[in-house]
């Protein structure tokens, strides 16, 4: 009788144990949940692929720069055509030698803590900042920065080691230059180490935020600017693309935006049904390939210029990104600021390709499929980021058009950072490679053609012009005079395309698809920042 | 049965002492660099001394045998390290989402125990009919359908199309639903084979013939016996699967977006972010061993033979 009672008990200890852990988890989160789904008509939810993180605007992953740019701002804003716009700071004068900014601040512009926007706090961030000086030193204007002095309350001064006129553009990148609340600084200030809370100047608010789940922003009722036509702004986050495009048919998200958050198919597939507005935006990068001209067969002009017209760019781009990106002819797009317009397009032409590899020398002998040269094959490789179906479908497809030109190309899916290892080491013949967008170019991408530790100034060192194109990009970078640096600009980006060191593939675009409750959706310019300030829904 | 207990939980030390082992072994033999992964992930350009200085800070500068005595002196003291990439202690991202996975987990169960132990046991008692067959179709089904896309389609059905449930997320009873069908199904399939052969087993000995020439009621001899011993291969399937399921939900945590553990150890995989990966070994270690003790233990409850055999042993 007494193990019968046992056995019982046990059983009926597990049965309680296993409801009650589901039931209280259940409930502790049926609020949550409720939560997350607004009643409010003036509100959207939309989804993203990861947890906002701890929103500290000096540091990078886990933070997401779409979150940190609702809460906190920039002194200058990024506009359509690479307009540099005042935000924070209202004005600004730069000295002759270009070394020298002064800011004026916009006065009345509050935290979300109650303090006022000053100089000192300015200087605080920024040497926040500088205290990590080696975390940041991607940035050009950070690693130019010499130190920041208060001149008055609302007047700063930024002082640099040296011109470099892109400062202004790299003050309006997303992170790690925009001001964080005098209250949300650690008591040692470095926040290296973490924040105490989000406090920013932002059109945004951090109202409620559940780990993995959800983040809902509420607008900033004390907002300096205009304050955006929505009250509230809900982020799921759903790592999973077809959950999101299933989540967005049931009408669960009012929203699906960024760029590879949907499939090509699934976005082609909303837009077919006629049901849902989709979209896309101006090119925010250019997908290239990165030629190696180190390697002893790509040392020879004529054999990239070879690679370079013998594919069918725009079948390749079409059929791979179902058009949603664009066939490029130029890296810079024209959307960006220097962009060439008369750059002349390497076309697709086999005839001409096998000409040139006949002139370099590289024979195709009757019966055989490769191409030789003193008993050597015309053998290159490719590598490519394994996780990155796009990469990999175009690689296939190259090596499928350069075979019927008589090269063989072996293709090398890797690891990400493997592949940026390899990259760095000089280690391949080609490679996938993507300029930085917008606010980062065309300065970012000129920078890592002239300066060595990125793999590109490198595979680049074997062009007969590479000194002077070098002195040409740091002349570009430091030069105070627009005219002569839109010559420069066009004198590089004319090399780079004549030398065919990089092959530009496809321009890169941000997709949207929204429920028909939206009345008026805009890309912003810059690629990292929030779309919110601008949407409007029908009450 | 204490005795036997201690033995257990003394097992425990080497079985954890050679998961940290392996798994240091195994992060060390990937040529990816947690500092190259960690700057890659969050689109720092990894210029050498930035390199060096994550190296320093991460520790991975130190010779390989030092890293090794660190980790097991820090693991012993229950101190997981915090993660690389979200600067937080491990222990507290853990215990932030293991919960979730643990409901995901217990509810999976419970739903291939409700459907499987009365089909697994019907259908062998009304063996060869269309219950019989029906069982064996779903668990051909369970068996051969991959859990993705399950989810997805259990999603398009219930969730888009008849609007009975939740796409995705966590909250109420119904986020619970679908996830747990798509996890449970594998589940059902296995348990509900394995009870009906052992209930067909069982229904040959001898001791189901003497209850009936006794007289005793079928249902009786069924509930009270059969079912009571036919349980035990299932019960072991269990622990071994509950071990699975906390640490297995991974591809459900994803299509349902489901803020388990098994998320944040993906990407901890994609990122190097060695305190997260070794703590979850360990953890899926922990888990492993005392799922199946729990299981033995009930086992000896049901089945007095093992109990007896058992201490034939000490």
């Amino acid at each position: 009788m007494k193990i019968h009672n046992s056995k019982k008990n046990l059983f009926l200890a597990l049965a309680a144990c296993a409801a009650l852990a589901l039931s209280a988890c259940s409930d502790e989160n049926a609020a949550g949940s409720a939560d997350a789904e607004s009643d409010n008509p003036n509100s959207i939810t939309m989804s993203w692929p990861r947890d906002i993180g701890p929103m500290n605007p000096h540091v990078y992953n886990p933070s997401q720069l779409i979150t940190q740019s609702m809460i906190y701002e920039p002194l200058v804003s990024y506009e359509e055509g690479g307009e540099i716009e005042p935000h924070l700071a209202e004005s600004w004068t730069v000295s002759e030698d270009g070394r020298e900014y002064t800011f004026k601040l916009r006065e009345g512009v509050q935290f979300t803590d109650g303090s006022s926007l000053t100089s000192e706090v300015v200087k605080k961030n920024f040497d926040a900042v500088l205290a990590n000086k080696n975390s940041h030193s991607w940035l050009g204007v950070i690693n130019v920065l010499d130190k920041i002095e208060v001149v008055d309350e609302l007047t700063f001064k930024m002082v640099l080691t040296q011109a470099y006129y892109p400062a202004l553009q790299d003050l309006a990148v997303v992170r790690p230059v925009r001001m964080l609340g005098e209250a949300g600084f650690p008591e040692d200030g470095d926040t290296s180490k973490g924040i105490t809370e989000p406090v920013g100047t932002g059109p945004w608010v951090l109202d409620e935020y559940k780990t993995d789940e959800y983040a809902v922003f509420k607008r900033n009722p004390d907002y300096w600017g205009e304050s955006p036509e929505l009250e509230e702004v809900t982020i799921k986050i759903i790592p999973d693309a077809e959950t999101r495009v299933l989540a967005f048919e049931k009408g669960e998200l009012d929203l699906i935006y960024g760029e590879g958050v949907v499939s090509m198919d699934s976005f082609n597939y909303l837009k077919e049904t006629g049901e849902y507005t989709t979209d896309l935006s101006d090119p925010v990068a250019t997908r290239t390939m990165l030629v190696n001209s180190t390697s002893e067969k790509l040392s020879d002009l004529n054999v990239r210029l070879a690679l370079h017209h013998g594919f069918d760019k725009q079948a390749m781009v079409e059929g791979i990104t179902l058009g949603l990106e664009e066939k490029a002819d130029s890296i810079l797009s024209s959307n960006f600021p220097y962009a060439q317009e008369d750059i002349e397009a390497i076309e697709y032409d086999v005839e001409k390709a096998a000409s040139y590899l006949d002139e370099a020398g590289w024979k195709l002998e009757s019966g055989g499929a490769i191409r030789e040269k003193d008993g050597q094959p015309l053998e290159l490789e490719l590598i490519y980021d394994k996780t990155d179906p796009i990469q990999k479908a175009m690689a296939e497809t190259l090596q499928a058009e350069w075979s019927a030109i008589g090269v063989k190309l072996n293709i090398a899916g890797l690891e990400l950072t493997e592949q940026i290892e390899r990259r760095k080491a000089g280690n391949f013949d080609l490679d996938f490679w993507y300029n930085y967008g917008a606010p980062y170019d065309p300065h970012s991408m000129i920078n890592v053609v002239a300066e060595d530790g990125w793999g590109v100034s490198e595979a680049h060192s074997n062009l007969p012009m590479k000194t002077e194109l070098d002195e040409q990009v740091r002349e570009a970078l430091a030069s105070t005079d627009e005219t002569k640096r839109q010559e420069l600009y066009g004198t590089i980006l004319t090399t780079l395309q004549e030398q065919s060191v990089f092959i530009p593939i496809s321009y890169m675009k941000k997709t949207v698809a929204y429920q028909n409750n939206i009345e008026s959706f805009e890309f912003p310019a810059n690629r990292d920042e929030h779309p919110f300030n601008d949407i409007s829904v029908s009450k | 049965m204490v005795i036997y207990l201690i033995k257990r939980l003394f097992a425990v030390v080497p079985i954890i002492l050679f998961a940290i082992f392996l798994m240091f072994v195994l992060v060390r033999l990937s040529p990816v660099d947690p500092a190259q992964a960690y700057l890659a992930a969050s689109n720092i350009h990894p210029t050498e001394e930035l390199l060096a200085e994550k190296r320093q800070e991460f520790g991975l500068d130190r010779p390989l045998i030092v890293q090794y005595f660190q980790t097991v002196a820090d693991i012993v003291r229950f101190d997981f390290g915090n993660s690389y990439v979200t600067n937080t202690p491990v222990w507290q991202e853990i215990t932030t989402r293991l919960p979730a996975t643990l409901q995901l987990a217990l509810s999976s169960i419970l739903v291939a125990i409700i459907v499987s132990v009365p089909l697994g046991f019907l259908s062998a008692v009304y063996k060869n009919s269309w219950l019989d067959h029906f069982s064996r179709l779903l668990s051909y089904l369970g068996a051969s359908i991959p859990q993705f896309w399950l989810g997805y389609v259990l999603i398009f059905f219930f969730a888009v199309k008849l609007d009975l449930f939740p796409v995705e997320g966590r909250g109420t009873w119904q986020h619970f639903v679908l996830p747990s069908i798509t996890l449970s199904l594998a589940l059902i399939a296995i348990y509900t084979r394995l009870l009906r052969a052992s209930v067909l087993e069982e229904l040959e000995e001898a001791y189901v013939l003497y209850g009936r020439t006794r007289g005793l009621k079928e249902k009786g001899i069924m509930a009270k016996h059969v079912l009571r011993i036919s349980i035990s291969p299932m019960l072991t399937g269990l622990g071994m699967n509950l071990g699975k399921l906390l640490t297995g939900t991974i591809i459900v945590e994803q299509v349902f977006s489901w803020p388990g553990f098994g998320r944040f150890f993906i990407e901890a995989i994609f990122n190097r972010d060695i305190p997260v990966i070794q703590s979850y070994v360990v953890l899926a270690a922990c888990l492993f061993i005392v799922c199946n003790l729990i299981v033995d233990i009930i086992q000896l409850y049901l089945d007095p033979r093992i109990s007896r055999k058992g201490r034939a042993q000490f």
